[in-house]
C-alpha cells in the first residue's frame, strides 16, 4: 500500500495499518524490571532529523526512501512541538478555527451536502508539514521479534514509514498510534521516517482553546513484543451491594504463536503484599479467568486511594517465563440511583475538580512526568479531589497517578468543534460536525472506543466525557451508546446536549452545564429535575478572579443532586520566551506571536500561573473544597 | 526645636499650616489640596498629597462584564478630582476663612494647641459630581486620625473602589500587616487566615494582563519600611517606618510600587515602569473580583459598590 495525501481531505479515513487500541498496560521480560525499564521497550525520543515545509507542495516527496540524501535536514527534538522550536508561527485561539479571517473553509459532507472537497487540506497554504527521520539500531534482545513503534501523540495527521516502505497513516493527535513494523525490519540499522500534516479534517474535531501546534509532541517508542504477548487486559473489579466484598473478572487477548501451550498465571497482592488471589488458565485467543471473590476488599478512595497489585505471567510450553504485565486495580462503586443522586461506594460524590490542560510555559504540552507529578501534588495539598482531561485524552502516566493519588477522573473524548457552531458566542450549527452526518460518526466513535479501551482499567475514571462542546446529535448519542454497551461501572457525561434536550435521554447521566450562575442551578435543582447537576467548567479563573465561591458551596450544602464541580481551569497557558528590550525571560499569551486571529490573554484562566506557582486565590479553593471531604 | 509642653505647635503659614511635635511635622496645604509632607523621624513619607481613590485597574472579569466601560467616569475622578474647600479647625475653633496673610499676621512661632484639624472636600470629575470629604486630625503624640466620607448619589454607576491613595517617596522594602493571610477581596477572603504577616518588598501579583492585585482586606494594624530617601544630605541607611492602625473598624489596603493608572496602562508585567515609589492605597469600600465566568457576568450584587449610599471609613497614622 502507498501513502495517499487525500487521506487529509476525508473524514472517512483516520487510521489506515493502524493496531488496535488496547489497555494501556506496561509489559516486561521479567519481575523484576517491573517498575523500572523494560528490556521489551527502546525509547527513540531524542533527535531526529527533520524538514519543515510551509505547505503540502513543498514537502520533501521521497525523504523515505533508503537512497534519499537527507544532510540537508535540520534537527529537532522529539518529543516537541515543532513552533517552540522555531519553524511555524505560534498561534493561541479559542473557538474559531485557526484559519479563521485567512481561509474559507467548511467540513467536508456538511453545506457541500454529500462531497468531499478536494485539497482542502493536502493542498493548503496553512498545512505546513514536518519531515522526520530516525535511524536506530534494532537491538539484539529484539531480533526476531514482532516489533511495534509507538507514536504516543503526534499533532495532527501522521504517515509512517520504515526502510523505505510505507507502514501506516493515523489522525486523534492526543492518543497514541501504533504499527507493526515487523515485516519490514532489519537487524542493525532502520531507517523510520514520518510525515506530520498539521492539518486534515481531524482539525475540525481537535478545535480545543490552546495554542495550537503541531509535530511529534509525545514520547515515540520501539516495541518488541515477546512471542506470546498480552495485547489487552480487560480487568473488572466489582463491589457488591454490602461495599465490604467485591468480585474480580479478568480477561485477556493474547497475540502470537502457540498460544494454546501457553499458561497464564495471575496473582492479586494486597498494598501489604499479602497473596489475596491467584489462578492460572491456559493460553488462547481471550483468556477468561474465574470470577475471584473478595470477601473482604479495601475500597479505593480519594480518602484512600488503596490498589491491589495485579500479575499475569505469561508462560511458554516449557514453564518458561515469557512476559510479565503488572497493573494496579482498585475496588469503587460508582452509582447513579434512584434518588438522582451519584454515589461512589455508598457516599454521595462531590466533586472539588478541576480542568486541566497539559502544559509547561517551556514546552507548551510536550510535559515531563516531573510536571504531572508536581500537578498531583498541588492538587492533594489544595482539597483538589477530581480532574477533568481538558478536552483530550491525557498522557498516560496521568491515569496511574491518579488511581495511586486518590484523583477523580473525568476522562475526556479528543473532540472539541465549537468552531462549527458557536459564533460569537450565538448557537448557530448550520455546519456542525460530527452533529447527525454519518461520514462524520465512525471518526468519532473511533475517539471514544480508543479512550475507552486504553483507559478501561484505571479505578480513577469514574466518567467517561464523550467530548466538549461540539453541540449534540445522533454521533454523539452513538459514542454514548458505545460506553454504556462496554461499561457499566462508570458514569457518562456530556455537557452540549444542553442545547438539544430531545437528547437528554440518550446522552449524558448527568445534567452538566458551564458557568452556570448559581441562582439559575438553584432553579433547576428545585424543579423535580430528571438528573443531578454537575458544573462541568466553573469558577472561570482568570487574571484575578475566584470571588464568589460560597454561593456554590452553598447550593452543595442545600441540594444532594448538587454534585460541585470542576474550576476552569488549573493552569494559565503562557509561554516563557526571551524579552529582548527587558532582557528578561517572560510569559507571552495570544497575540503576542504577531499571530492573527488571536483570543490573547483568554487562556490565563488557571489556578497555577504558567510556571506553575499558585494563584493567590488558591487559598479560596482550598478553603472551600476543603470543607465537605 | 525641643518640644516639652505636650503640644502640638502650630505653625499658621501663609499658604500652608505647619503642625509639629516631638518627632514629627506635618504640613497641610491649602495650595496643594492635602498633606504635602509628612516627617517622622526626620525622614519624609509624601511624595504627592493623599487623594481619594476610585480606580482599580480592571480585571479580567471587569472587562468581559463591561463594568469599566459603564464605570469609566471614576477613572477619571481617581486622576482628576478637585479640592473644593478647605476647613481649619484648631482646638475648637474654626476658621471662617483659611488662615493666611494678612490673617495670619496676628500669630507668632509659639503657637500651641491640643488638636489640629483640617477637612478637605473634593469635587469628583464625574458627572454629575459628587463630594468626597478627607478629614486629618492631628494629636500631641504625632498620630493622625484620618476619616473619609463619601456622599452617595444614585444617578452615578458602581464604583470600582473607594479610598485614599498615598504616594510615598522611595520603594518601600516590606511591610508588616495583622489581617488575612494572601491577597483578599471582599468575595475571596473565607479562605485566608487571620495572623499576622510579614511581607518583603512590594509584590505585583503577575497575572498575565497587569490587573487589580494585591489587595489585604480585614486589617487592623500595618507597619511600613523603607530604607531610602530622596534627601540627597541623608546618608542614614537604618530602615525606617510608619504604623497605621484600624479607627473605628478594619481597614483594606494595598502596598504596590504602582497606581491603579499604570497597571491599567501595561498589557504585561516588563511593561510596568521601573518601580521608583509606594503607591499605598487605603480602601473603605472594595468591590469583589467575581468569578462565575470572563466574558459578561457580572460580580456579585452583594460585593458591588453602589454609588448611591454613603460611605465612612476612618483609620490612624502612627510615626
Amino acid at each position: 500500500m502507498q501513502a495517499d495525501i487525500n487521506w487529509l481531505d476525508d473524514p472517512e479515513t483516520f487510521r489506515v495499518n493502524q493496531l488496535p487500541a488496547h489497555s494501556d498496560h506496561h509489559f516486561y521480560g521479567t519481575k523484576s524490571e517491573i517498575g523500572k525499564h523494560s528490556s521489551f521497550v527502546k525509547s527513540l525520543n531524542g533527535d531526529w532529523q527533520f524538514d519543515f515545509a510551509k505547505t503540502p507542495a513543498d514537502r520533501p516527496r521521497d525523504f523515505y526512501q533508503m537512497d534519499f540524501d537527507s544532510r540537508g535536514f535540520d534537527s529537532i527534538h522529539v518529543p516537541g512541538h515543532i513552533e517552540l522550536a522555531g519553524y511555524a508561527q505560534i498561534q493561541y485561539i479559542n473557538t474559531w478555527y485557526p484559519w479563521e479571517g485567512k481561509i474559507f473553509r467548511r467540513p467536508p459532507y456538511t453545506l457541500n451536502s454529500d462531497k468531499l472537497t478536494p485539497g482542502i487540506f493536502s493542498d493548503a497554504e496553512d498545512n505546513s508539514v514536518g519531515s522526520y527521520i530516525k535511524e536506530f539500531d534494532l537491538p539484539n534482545n529484539f531480533e526476531n521479534k514482532r516489533i511495534i513503534v509507538d507514536f504516543q501523540g503526534v499533532e495532527e495527521a501522521l504517515y509512517v514509514w520504515l526502510n523505505g516502505h510505507f507502514i501506516g497513516y493515523a489522525e486523534d493527535s492526543f492518543t497514541p498510534s501504533e504499527f507493526d513494523l515487523t515485516p519490514y525490519i532489519k537487524n542493525g540499522k532502520n531507517k523510520l521516517a514520518a510525515q506530520v500534516y498539521k492539518r486534515c479534517t481531524a482539525s475540525h474535531l481537535e478545535d480545543q482553546d490552546m495554542f495550537r501546534f503541531s509535530g511529534i509532541f509525545r514520547d515515540v517508542n520501539l516495541m518488541a513484543l515477546p512471542a506470546i504477548h498480552v495485547e489487552d487486559l480487560d480487568i473488572r473489579p466489582t463491589v457488591n451491594n454490602d461495599f465490604e466484598s467485591g468480585i474480580l473478572k479478568v480477561t485477556s487477548k493474547l497475540t502470537g504463536d502457540n498460544l494454546t501451550s501457553s499458561t497464564l498465571k495471575l496473582t492479586v497482592t494486597d498494598a501489604e503484599n499479602n497473596l489475596v488471589a491467584t489462578q492460572e488458565q491456559s493460553g488462547n485467543d481471550k483468556v477468561f479467568f474465574d470470577a475471584m471473590t473478595f470477601e473482604k476488599v479495601n475500597l479505593w478512595s480519594p480518602d484512600n486511594p488503596y490498589l491491589y497489585d495485579l500479575l499475569i505471567e505469561v508462560l511458554d510450553a516449557d514453564g518458561k517465563t515469557v512476559e510479565v504485565v503488572p497493573y494496579q486495580i482498585g475496588f469503587r462503586k460508582v452509582e447513579l440511583r434512584d434518588d438522582k443522586v451519584m454515589y461512589v461506594n455508598d457516599k454521595r460524590l462531590i466533586i472539588h475538580g478541576v480542568n486541566r490542560h497539559e502544559w509547561s510555559a517551556k514546552t507548551g504540552r510536550a510535559i515531563t512526568i516531573y510536571d504531572m507529578k508536581s500537578d498531583i501534588q498541588t492538587m492533594l495539598d489544595n482539597n483538589i479531589n477530581a480532574d477533568r482531561t481538558c478536552h483530550y485524552p491525557d498522557q498516560i502516566p496521568w491515569y496511574y497517578l491518579c488511581d495511586q493519588n486518590g484523583i477523580y477522573l473525568m476522562a475526556e473524548n479528543n473532540l472539541e468543534s465549537h468552531g462549527t457552531w458557536q459564533k460569537s458566542g450565538a448557537v448557530e450549527p448550520s455546519f456542525n460536525v460530527p452533529g447527525d452526518n454519518p461520514h462524520w460518526l465512525e471518526v468519532v466513535l473511533d475517539r471514544a472506543r480508543t479512550n475507552y479501551e486504553m483507559f478501561k482499567n484505571h479505578v480513577s475514571v469514574i466518567f467517561w466525557s464523550l467530548g466538549n462542546e461540539s453541540y449534540a446529535g445522533s454521533d454523539i448519542a452513538a459514542m454514548n451508546k458505545f460506553y454504556k454497551d462496554h461499561d457499566d461501572s462508570r458514569l457518562t457525561h456530556y455537557e452540549g446536549v444542553f442545547h438539544t434536550p430531545e437528547l437528554k435521554d440518550e446522552i449524558s447521566d448527568v445534567e452538566s452545564r458551564m458557568y452556570e450562575k448559581p441562582e439559575n442551578i438553584e432553579t433547576y435543582l428545585k424543579n423535580n429535575p430528571k438528573k443531578p447537576f454537575l458544573d462541568c467548567e466553573y469558577m472561570h479563573d482568570m487574571g484575578n478572579s475566584l470571588g464568589g465561591m460560597n454561593s456554590y458551596n452553598d447550593l452543595l450544602d442545600k441540594y444532594p443532586m448538587y454534585q460541585g464541580g470542576f474550576i476552569w481551569d488549573f493552569i494559565d497557558q503562557a509561554l516563557l520566551v526571551h524579552d529582548p528590550i527587558s532582557n528578561k525571560e517572560v510569559l507571552r499569551y495570544g497575540g503576542d506571536f504577531d499571530e492573527r486571529h488571536s483570543d490573547y490573554e483568554f487562556s490565563g484562566d488557571g489556578l497555577l500561573f504558567a510556571d506553575r506557582t499558585p494563584k493567590p486565590a488558591m487559598q479560596e479553593v482550598k478553603y472551600y473544597y476543603g470543607l465537605h471531604k | 526645636m525641643d518640644y516639652t509642653n505636650n503640644k502640638l505647635h502650630v505653625i499658621y503659614g501663609d499658604g500652608t499650616l505647619g503642625v509639629g511635635g516631638n518627632g514629627f511635622h506635618y504640613i497641610f496645604s491649602y495650595e496643594r489640596g492635602g498633606l504635602e509632607s509628612l516627617v517622622a523621624h526626620d525622614k519624609e513619607w509624601i511624595y504627592r498629597t493623599p487623594t481619594p481613590t476610585f480606580w482599580r485597574a480592571t480585571t479580567d472579569n471587569d472587562h468581559g462584564s463591561g463594568f469599566s466601560v459603564k464605570s469609566a467616569q471614576w477613572y477619571a475622578a481617581d486622576m482628576f478630582s478637585t479640592v473644593e474647600s478647605i476647613s481649619v479647625t484648631v482646638d475648637e475653633k474654626t476658621f471662617e476663612e483659611l488662615p493666611v496673610a494678612p490673617f495670619n499676621n496676628q500669630f507668632s512661632d509659639k503657637e500651641f494647641a491640643e488638636k489640629v484639624s483640617l477637612i478637605y472636600t473634593y469635587l469628583t470629575n464625574t458627572v454629575p459630581h459628587t463630594t468626597v470629604t478627607i478629614a486629618y486630625t492631628v494629636t500631641p503624640d504625632g498620630q493622625i486620625n484620618i476619616k473619609s466620607h463619601f456622599n452617595g448619589n444614585k444617578d452615578l454607576p458602581d464604583l470600582p473602589a473607594f479610598g485614599i491613595r498615598f504616594i510615598m517617596p522611595t520603594t518601600a522594602t516590606g511591610f508588616d500587616y495583622t489581617g488575612l493571610s494572601g491577597e483578599t477581596y471582599p468575595d475571596r477572603m473565607a479562605g485566608a487566615e487571620k495572623s499576622e504577616f510579614h511581607v518583603d518588598g512590594m509584590p505585583v501579583t503577575p497575572y498575565l494582563v497587569p490587573q487589580e492585585c494585591g489587595m489585604h482586606m480585614e486589617t487592623s494594624a500595618l507597619k511600613i519600611t523603607r530604607t531610602t530617601t530622596q534627601n540627597n544630605a541623608d546618608n542614614n541607611p537604618q530602615p525606617f517606618s510608619l504604623k497605621i492602625d484600624k479607627g473605628e473598624k478594619n481597614f483594606n489596603f494595598s502596598l504596590l510600587p504602582y497606581t491603579a493608572e499604570e497597571l491599567e496602562n501595561a498589557t504585561h508585567i516588563e511593561e510596568l515602569p521601573l518601580a521608583r515609589r509606594t503607591v499605598l492605597g487605603v480602601y473603605g469600600a472594595v468591590r469583589g473580583v467575581g468569578g462565575i465566568d470572563s466574558w459578561g457576568t457580572d460580580v456579585e450584587n452583594k460585593y458591588h459598590i453602589s454609588a448611591g449610599d454613603d460611605i465612612d471609613f476612618d483609620f490612624n497614622m502612627r510615626i
